[in-house]
């Protein structure tokens, strides 16, 4: 059974269909790529997950349950969570409490802690995170997104903006979340970093799932291509 | 915050935490603490506890109005600094308080009763503010509108007791009294002690509560509930995004607020025996905003110095002229926000925090 | 029966003026500068005093009138200048600084004038209908609010300025990029909701006494009537606001008390605020835009 799952959901707003009816499933531990053009509906994609905005039609499920109708943060509290685009860490206060405030309870969770460590924003705990690079921001958003221990973490273009080294690093720290159990879906713009993660790739394409296969299957594709750079008649 | 000892990188032992970061009394969302804080406190609520001895007693009495103030206050501090919801209905529970008191003290006698009273009144004070809360915060208005809300709730209070002057006005006992309000609502008196504005008992019994409030404020800021509260003010959608139903904390501390609006009314009802519209009313609702924002929000200390300051401020004023007070207070109002934006109690304190530890 | 009937279309149209008027001035300064004006009241009060003043000293009640819109706006410019300026993007501090100004205007009326004027009488007379007598003045007032809207509207939709004020209330920065002077459009802006405010406190002092808290029977309907309206079309939002408002209120005041109508408005406010978050005019625009866009796919 898989862990996410979307049936047929469609949301539009006004003229614009964002959504056209996307099918998607996830299995637990599996780790996956979203690409697509601007556009294709991909932070859509992400806000409908985690209820930030409701579908208009079709359901989504995690674990089996339905949780179509819940409010953003039942969601979360399931066990979805998303680490923003733009780092939306709290930048006056430091990074225990951006972490403690992340922990429910005030209880920092295994998985966060272990993240803290690998990515080292241990030793920083007492500097306001505003301070961070930027790059380090971004791995402190990704702790915080652990802090509920979740199933499955959604991440909209996580390596947006870091060093070629902190890029790999991120490929090599959400690889291995998935060792540990934890799903992911990751939105990217950058290739190589695609191509790092080494996952199973969904594209989408005007609100809709265009193709699914590996990496490599999607860069020998001319339609991907084609849909990317734009056809004589598109 | 005992989790973090696992942030510490490993091989070092996490610095042990001393008892005021652990009871919360300090921590990172009290903008002032540590041993000197506490040492003033001490210092500064010994003197006030002693003054009657060496100063005069007319004095601490009238003082007592002002500190009646402070519960009202720090309940708007805490709403407006840690949660970002600007209330001016604080008035309203504060004479919800006050009436309900009134009304439940004249029907049900002297004595222990009015212990019973205060009680209930504090109890309906609660309900109040959790039925409005639920109102305001379950629909999920945008921000600025609850303060437009609460100064509706507070107009239709006032109006409301406004045109009770007729006899047929009444609970039981109890005259609302239309304008001039309910007269004869008898003190709180524990035995032989009187807890009204002519003897000691309740100077001493306010200060203690102030006390109290102040420092069980400070453990709750600093508390996870605390942080979550401040992390909704900063980003409300990313706090959601945390796991953490944002409803629930906006109600909670409002219910807070508001008991501590009730709080103040119940002893201003003790200390003057009456209590009227005019409490209750549009130039009273901007009062508690007037000191919080004068003082500075984020620091519950200041506000409570600033709400004394302030209410001391106007009341001398009002001996010479009351609108010249009024004016007055409209200036620092006027002129605070554009210089001190912050809020002028606190940028003062801060400064001087600066100052001290720059010469060490 | 029909003199009943004309009874309450009096009271509606009274009740709706009253409410128009007490919104327009802030309905701009909200919408353009989106910031809450706590000293909307004192205009209209400064409105009031000016043109009483006026009138006591020879001057003809409608050049009054006209003296006093002209006056209150000119103050606005000069608060918005020295004042509101520093508080855009700050909207509580905005209304906090503002109650203090209001606190500040008020008083020193009090303190310089005493705690009131000799009024003026109501122009104009009145009339019977049926049993009931009424104040002609007051219907001329509710069609005074209809041509001040029109007006606005007029300015808003018919104008360069009003085009320049649009665009800089949708995207200040794009219409700054175009050559739109924006400083020059605050001003203007809040010296128009001044202005108006100043109109109506001058309008209205014929029919009740000048106290130095002239304002503060304007100033929380005016709110309401603003903040149900909503920021998507401050004129549609006003003028909807307003009806709905004045529907809510007129058969309570008719057959309780003055007093009962507003408790009545007020809960009716709370609800509207609380379940049309958006306020009206945004679900007016949104019903508006859908018809449009039905009819032109329709039309494909």
């Amino acid at each position: 059974m898989s862990l996410l799952e979307l049936k047929a959901v469609r949301r539009a707003f006004g003229g614009i269909v964002a959504a056209d009816g996307i099918d998607f499933s996830l299995a637990a531990g599996e780790r996956r790529c979203l690409i697509g053009p601007n556009g294709a509906g991909k932070s859509t994609f992400f806000k409908l997950i985690m209820g930030l905005i409701k579908p208009d039609s079709g359901s989504i499920h995690l674990d089996g349950s339905d949780i179509s109708r819940d409010e953003p943060f039942r969601r979360v509290q399931r066990g979805v969570s998303m680490k923003y685009q733009t780092t939306r860490i709290f930048p006056t206060l430091t990074v225990a409490q951006n972490m403690f405030i992340a922990s429910p309870g005030g209880k920092l969770s295994e998985v966060a802690a272990w993240g803290l460590d690998r990515l080292e924003l241990a030793r920083n705990a007492a500097r306001p995170a505003g301070e961070l690079s930027y790059g380090q921001q971004h791995w402190l958003e990704m702790c915080m997104a652990l802090g509920n221990a979740p199933r499955v973490v959604l991440m909209d273009e996580p390596t947006a903006g870091m060093t070629p080294q902190e890029s790999q690093r991120t490929a090599q720290f959400i690889k291995e979340l998935g060792d540990r159990g934890i799903a992911a879906i990751v939105i990217e713009h950058d290739m190589g970093f695609v191509r790092g993660l080494e996952a199973p790739t969904t594209v989408l394409h005007q609100g809709r799932v265009f193709r699914h296969g590996s990496i490599a299957e999607i860069e020998r594709d001319p339609d991907i291509q084609r849909i990317y750079l734009g056809d004589a008649h598109g | 915050m005992s989790s973090y000892n696992s942030l510490a990188a490993p091989g070092t032992s996490a610095s042990p935490r001393s008892f005021l970061e652990r009871t919360g009394l300090d921590g990172q969302l009290t903008v002032f603490g540590g041993r000197w804080y506490w040492s003033l406190f001490v210092l500064v609520f010994g003197a006030a506890a002693t003054f009657p001895i060496y100063g005069s007693v007319f004095t601490a009495l009238n003082f007592t109005s002002f500190l009646i103030n402070v519960p009202l206050a720090l309940g708007l501090a805490l709403l407006w600094g840690y949660c970002g919801v600007l209330s001016f209905g604080q008035v309203a529970f504060f004479g919800i308080g006050g009436y309900a008191y009134g009304v439940l003290a004249i029907n049900w006698g002297l004595g222990a009763a009015t212990v019973g009273a205060a009680v209930c009144a504090l109890g309906l004070t609660a309900l109040a503010a959790a039925a409005f809360g639920y109102f305001l915060f379950y629909g999920r208005v945008s921000a600025w509108i609850i303060p437009v809300l609460t100064l509706v709730l507070t107009l239709m209070l006032e109006t409301f007791l406004g045109q009770t002057a007729g006899l047929e006005w009444r609970i039981g006992d109890a005259q609302l009294g239309g304008f001039n309000g309910m007269t004869n609502i008898p003190s709180i008196t524990v035995g032989p002690f009187s807890f009204d504005g002519f003897s000691l008992p309740l100077f001493y019994l306010v200060l203690a509560l102030v006390a109290l409030t102040l420092a069980g404020l400070r453990m709750l800021a600093n508390s996870h509930f605390g942080h979550v509260s401040m992390a909704i003010q900063e980003d409300q959608e990313r706090a959601e995004l945390l796991g953490y139903d944002i409803r629930r904390y906006q109600l909670t501390i409002f219910v807070i607020a508001g008991l501590l609006a009730g709080l103040s009314g119940i002893l201003y009802a003790s200390w003057g025996n009456f209590i009227q519209p005019t409490s209750v009313g549009l130039l009273a609702s901007t009062f508690p905003v007037l000191w919080v924002a004068v003082s500075g929000r984020r620091s519950l200390t200041s506000v409570a110095i600033g709400t004394v300051a302030l209410s001391a401020l106007s009341d001398t004023l009002a001996v010479y002229s009351g609108e010249l007070a009024f004016v007055v207070m409209g200036a620092i109002l006027l002129f605070g926000m554009m210089a001190a934006p912050n809020g002028m109690v606190i940028t003062l304190l801060r400064g001087i925090a600066r100052l001290s530890r720059a010469r060490k | 029966m029909t003199s009943d009937l004309f009874n309450l279309g009096y009271q509606f149209l009274v009740n709706i003026s009253f409410l128009m008027f007490a919104a327009m001035g802030l309905t701009i300064v909200l919408g353009m500068l989106n910031i809450i004006n706590l000293a909307h009241g004192e205009f209209i009060m400064m409105g009031a005093y000016t043109a009483t003043i006026a009138v006591h000293n020879g001057v003809p009640f409608v050049l009054a009138v006209m003296l006093a819109t002209f006056a209150v706006g000119i103050f606005g410019a000069v608060i918005e200048r020295l004042v509101i300026r520093r508080f855009y993007g700050n909207k509580l501090n905005a209304l906090v600084a503002t109650f203090g100004l209001s606190l500040i205007i008020s008083q020193g009326t009090l303190l310089l004038f005493g705690p009131f004027l000799q009024g003026i009488k109501m122009p104009l007379g009145g009339f019977k209908v049926g049993d009931y007598s009424y104040a002609t003045y007051l219907l001329v007032i509710a069609g005074l609010a209809f041509v001040v809207l029109g007006a606005l509207w007029f300015l808003f939709y018919r104008t360069r300025l009003g085009v320049d004020m649009r665009a800089t209330m949708q995207n200040p920065d794009m219409a700054r990029a175009l050559g739109v002077n924006t400083s020059r459009i605050y001003m203007f802006s809040f010296a128009l909701g001044a202005a108006l405010a100043g109109l109506t406190g001058a309008l209205y002092a014929p029919t009740t006494t000048i106290v130095p808290l002239f304002g503060s029977s304007f100033i929380a309907p005016a709110f309401i009537t603003v903040v149900i309206g909503g920021g998507a079309n401050p004129l549609i939002g006003a003028l909807a606001s307003s009806s709905l408002l004045a529907l809510v209120q007129t058969p309570l005041s008719s057959e309780f008390s003055a007093f009962a109508g507003r408790i009545g408005l007020m809960f009716a406010a709370l609800l509207m605020m609380r379940f049309l978050p958006d306020g009206l005019s945004h679900y007016i625009q949104a019903a508006f835009l859908n018809r449009r866009r039905a009819r032109a796919e329709k039309s494909r």
